[in-house]
């Protein structure tokens, strides 16, 4: 018998790698440098939920035209693994923004 | 209230990256946030200005802020301006990282479709022994890392690509589906002022991927045009768009605007569209000395930029600064303080010969634009000199 812990298919997705480069000096613009970066973060996260509030229209109105909507499915759903693969490289990239000014 | 373009409308061509929706929503929420800076944040910035700091300057000094320096240390501590400058440096963060994760996820993609395009075409001619002067490799212009030069692999057109997609974004698409407005308005200007002006040489110095280059093909179809940069990957990019747009016969030179292979008297229009901020004090000079080089006698060149600080408002001066402090272009302030008619003139023009003007272009689903975002409307002040028989200028 195998007792042998399941081997995991793929590593955790890393995040596309879009921080090459030098990294430029940024200004401070409040007189105590955390809150400069707090306002980073608010920022982008203002971005980018108005990014996933688009993707939730674009999706809503896909489904109304096909009249496929059902709000029980929805609730209920639980990612298949190649689906969950995609999503946790979504949350690596998403957070990869929106902690951007922590960096 | 204008409203910037959704990011979907721009002009499509095979090297622009490719796009999924919340690549699209992404750009389209940083010219939301931009428009919001202009039309809200910019106002709250002068009324805090008029109401509270040049109040506060005068008690301590009997008088009125007089130039751009002291208007910024009456506006330091400004809430409006601090929360204005958190906000548009934020919002062009956010514009340079949206566009670095959409092309490195494709960069070998982007790579393919540019050489696919490019390939064993004469326009397009780089030269690898150019070292890129400093002004333009040591700086991440705009905030894009590793600037116009930066290669991250062989044949690389990454960071141009990024440019071309983002700029739609940063501009709300005020410069129209291909961003061409400072070209279109080039052409405008041009048939306006001088409708029987013909060039049959024309020079693009420093045309980025060539954006502001291809109108004056439409309109001057019987012209050689030469477009030169010192970047060899925006130059990659900007021949393979130029050739999906159908667009095969300008050539795409990489060459240093102050010292080009082009011979002397070979060209009756040399131009330059927002390229003298992204240069130097010792290279500005010298663009206009080859400018003059270049030109053959009734030649002429014209340069587009943002207006110079001189006449304006202190106010104004300051709030149109903000490039040159926060947005990573470090020659900027200097530029807009330069006297560009005296640099023509010691170029070799003839006083008489140099000119300033205006010029504008919108594109044609874009009504006016209420409150200008400093710095970004598409609209340019002009400056320029035609060239005189050989031998003549020197002595006006």
């Amino acid at each position: 018998m195998d007792h042998s812990l399941p081997q995991i298919a793929d590593p955790i997705p890393r995040a596309t790698p879009a921080e090459t480069g030098r990294r430029p000096e940024a200004p401070q613009f409040t007189d105590d440098p955390m809150l400069d970066r707090l306002y980073g973060v608010t920022l982008a996260l203002v971005s980018e939920l108005a990014v996933t509030r688009s993707r939730l229209d674009a999706l809503e109105r896909v489904l109304a035209r096909r009249e496929l909507v059902d709000q029980d499915e929805v609730e209920a759903f639980v990612p298949e693994p190649a689906a969950a693969d995609a999503r946790s490289r979504l949350q690596a990239e998403y957070l990869e923004r929106v902690l951007r000014a922590l960096e | 209230m204008s409203s910037p373009s959704p990011w979907h409308t721009i002009g499509r061509h095979d090297v622009l990256p490719a796009t999924k929706h919340d690549d699209r929503a992404r750009f389209d929420i940083v010219a939301h946030l931009n428009a919001q800076i202009a039309q809200t944040l910019s106002p709250r910035v002068k009324t805090a200005y008029e109401a509270r700091a040049r109040q506060a300057f005068r008690l301590r000094h009997g008088r009125d802020p007089v130039d751009r320096h002291e208007v910024a240390e009456a506006m330091q501590r400004e809430p409006a301006y601090r929360v204005f400058s958190l906000v548009r440096r934020n919002t062009m963060e956010i514009r340079q990282h949206a566009g670095r994760q959409l092309v490195a996820r494709q960069a070998e993609a982007l790579r393919d479709r540019a050489k696919w395009a490019n390939d064993g075409a004469r326009t397009l001619q780089l030269d690898p022994t150019l070292e890129a002067p400093r002004y333009v490799s040591a700086v991440d212009t705009h905030l894009m890392r590793g600037g116009y030069t930066a290669e991250r692999m062989t044949d690389d057109v990454t960071n141009p690509a990024n440019y071309d997609a983002g700029m739609y974004a940063t501009t709300g698409g005020a410069g129209g589906p291909w961003n061409d407005a400072a070209g279109r308005a080039l052409v405008d200007w041009l048939k306006r002022e001088h409708p029987q002006f013909n060039p049959r040489r024309i020079v693009d110095l420093g045309c980025g991927l060539g954006h502001n280059t291809l109108p004056l093909r439409a309109a001057f179809p019987e012209a050689d045009i030469v477009a030169i940069d010192v970047s060899a990957p925006m130059l990659r990019y900007g021949h393979a768009r130029a050739r999906s747009l159908g667009v095969s016969d300008v050539t795409f030179m990489q060459a240093d605007a102050t010292k080009t292979p082009l011979e002397d008297s070979s060209s009756d229009l040399v131009f330059t569209t927002m390229v003298l901020h992204e240069t130097s004090r010792q290279a500005l000079p010298q663009i206009f000395l080859e400018s003059h080089r270049l030109l053959r006698a009734g030649g002429l060149t014209v340069h587009l930029e943002q207006p110079p600080y001189r006449g304006l408002d202190p106010f104004e001066q300051f709030m149109r600064d903000w490039d040159g402090r926060f947005n990573n272009e470090p020659f900027w302030s200097a530029l807009h303080e330069s006297d560009l008619p005296a640099l023509l003139v010691k170029a070799g023009f003839g006083a008489g010969n140099v000119f300033e003007s205006r010029c504008s272009a919108l594109p044609p689903s874009q009504t006016v634009i209420k409150n200008e975002d400093f710095g970004r409307a598409p609209s340019w002040y002009v400056v320029g000199a035609w060239q005189a028989a050989k031998g003549i200028a020197s002595l006006g």
